[in-house]
């Protein structure tokens, strides 16, 4: 009995003791963002390495993403012979839920990882250190480009990967169930699905925010050599999974009270 | 491009080659030999990951009704196909693939860790020194345990999710828990295509995360580096499987 209730304080106290350290660090990076106080150049790096590195990859899931939605919603076409509700199954389920998620997630592979390890990497090796001694401050110089980044970023890159998924749909359908490109996308701007793209674009600009936060506070709490780095990454990616279904389930919930 | 292209093949045919050396291991009696790695990796890989898969799986589940629920009340309130439509969609595509996701960012990942750090402390030196070949003593279990585990997490992600659509069905819009849980359009199709999926995700995942962590170099800086490799990778193996199995049944189990 005192074992489980010593497991379940200990976990406690370690959740609470993660979720504190993320939400002071989310702290610091606003403070040290309004006013604006971060570096240019590195942020002008942080832009380049976040966005140009991780576009094939995302844009390579979206469309597949796309391709894979038209075919799942080509077993209901097929039964019903509603071909007309196509595009809108589609175009909806892409643009509201499984695009942003799916990016989201590839994302958070590909760049929040790669932070995650950059930083650690920095920490055990006591680079971080060494600025603190030159009175430059590690929140500023190096956490509050890379979460600008990643923000500004995953929006644009589920604005463009939405358009990418609708094109793979497109050719999928024109293979797959034999409808024309054209008419596909003729019915996803019948659908009318603003609303839900719209939607997606907030759901990507808030996880981008919970990867950046979640991947910098893993980074910065590396410790312990290459084994801690490589558990540091571990974690990272685990908890920047939970952290995008629990913003997702918070804004699709506000999305639906508003 | 082409450099880059060029380093993508070379790694994808040594991945295949793991992959065959693993078969080749398994097939010469390495199951029997190692049944003690295997159930410990039974319990990191499965029990370790009921927490996470109940998280994101329930999670997801949730906003799915919502978000149908939602849309649908503006068309037709007739809510009557929503739960079986959704159990089909869970059970055929959301489920496994989802829960795949999961897998290959906690598991995949885990993977890459350790092996990578085993590679640069020389621990894997030490192993091919005692004559222990790194495929049989590392890989062997992890594939077998991945591959029991992701089908059994599948399972487990499509109940988890499913109860939590059930619910906020409930909660939301009063449906009844009877019309919600009807399998009318559940067929054997459906379920196949699931353990499919499931299946070859979980073989996929440990062969290319031990890849990315075998081939690690440097210290720190490599482990990060191969490790975030194996998720990448990982990850988007499930989604190219998810097209190619999702073509296939559609093409085939209908």
């Amino acid at each position: 009995m005192t074992g489980v209730m010593a497991r379940v304080g200990r976990i406690t106290i370690n959740t609470l003791v993660v979720v504190g350290g993320m939400t002071t660090l989310l702290g610091r990076i606003l403070r040290s963002l309004f006013p604006l106080r971060c570096d240019a150049r590195e942020t002008w790096r942080a832009f380049y390495k976040v966005g140009v590195k991780s576009f094939p990859i995302v844009i390579l899931t979206a469309l597949f993403t796309g391709a894979i939605m038209v075919i799942q919603s080509g077993h209901y076409v097929h039964k019903t012979g509603a071909t007309s509700l196509l595009g809108w199954a589609a175009g909806f389920a892409v643009f509201a839920e499984i695009g942003p998620i799916l990016i989201g997630l590839m994302f958070s592979g590909r760049v929040g990882a790669n932070n995650t390890a950059e930083l650690g990497t920095m920490v055990v090796t006591e680079q971080v250190d060494a600025l603190r001694s030159l009175a430059i401050n590690p929140t500023a110089y190096l956490v509050a480009p890379r979460f600008l980044a990643m923000t500004v970023m995953l929006f644009l890159l589920t604005a463009m990967g939405d358009l990418f998924a609708l094109f793979g749909g497109a050719v999928t359908a024109k293979f797959m169930l034999d409808v024309p490109v054209w008419i596909f996308l003729q019915q996803v701007m019948d659908a009318q699905l603003l609303d839900e793209y719209l939607l997606g674009l907030v759901k990507g600009t808030v996880f981008g925010m919970s990867i950046a936060v979640v991947s910098c506070y893993y980074g910065l709490t590396a410790q312990g050599g290459a084994t801690g780095v490589g558990r540091a990454v571990n974690a990272s990616v685990v908890a920047a999974a939970i952290g995008i279904f629990v913003t997702d389930f918070v804004v699709a919930l506000m999305w639906g009270i508003l | 491009m082409t450099a880059a292209l060029a380093a993508w093949i070379d790694s994808s045919v040594r991945t295949w080659d793991l992959l065959r050396q693993t078969i080749v291991w398994i097939l010469r009696g390495a199951l029997r030999r190692r049944r003690r790695q295997v159930l410990q990796q039974l319990y990191e890989m499965g029990n370790r990951s009921v927490a996470f898969i109940t998280v994101t799986l329930g999670i997801l589940g949730m906003i799915s009704v919502f978000q149908v629920l939602k849309q649908v009340e503006k068309i037709v309130p007739d809510f009557s196909m929503i739960g079986p439509a959704f159990i089909q969609m869970m059970i055929r595509e959301f489920g496994p693939t989802i829960a795949g996701l999961m897998i290959a960012t906690r598991v995949g990942s885990g993977i890459a860790a350790e092996i990578g750090s085993m590679v640069v402390t020389e621990q894997v030196d030490a192993l091919r020194m005692c004559n222990a070949d790194p495929v049989d003593y590392l890989v062997v279990p992890r594939f077998v345990a991945c591959g029991i585990q992701s089908v059994m997490l599948s399972v487990y992600g499509v109940l988890v999710g499913v109860l939590a659509g059930a619910v906020t069905a409930y909660l939301f819009w009063n449906v009844p828990f009877e019309t919600f849980f009807r399998l009318d359009l559940v067929q054997w199709g459906d379920i196949a295509s699931g353990l499919l999926k499931a299946m070859c995700y979980g073989l996929a995942i440990p062969v290319i995360s031990a890849q990315a962590g075998l081939e690690t170099r440097g210290g720190s800086e490599g482990v990060g580096t191969s490790t975030t490799r194996a998720v990448v990778n990982a990850s988007f193996a499930v989604v190219v499987l998810d097209l190619i199995l999702s073509g296939f049944s559609y093409l085939v189990l209908f």
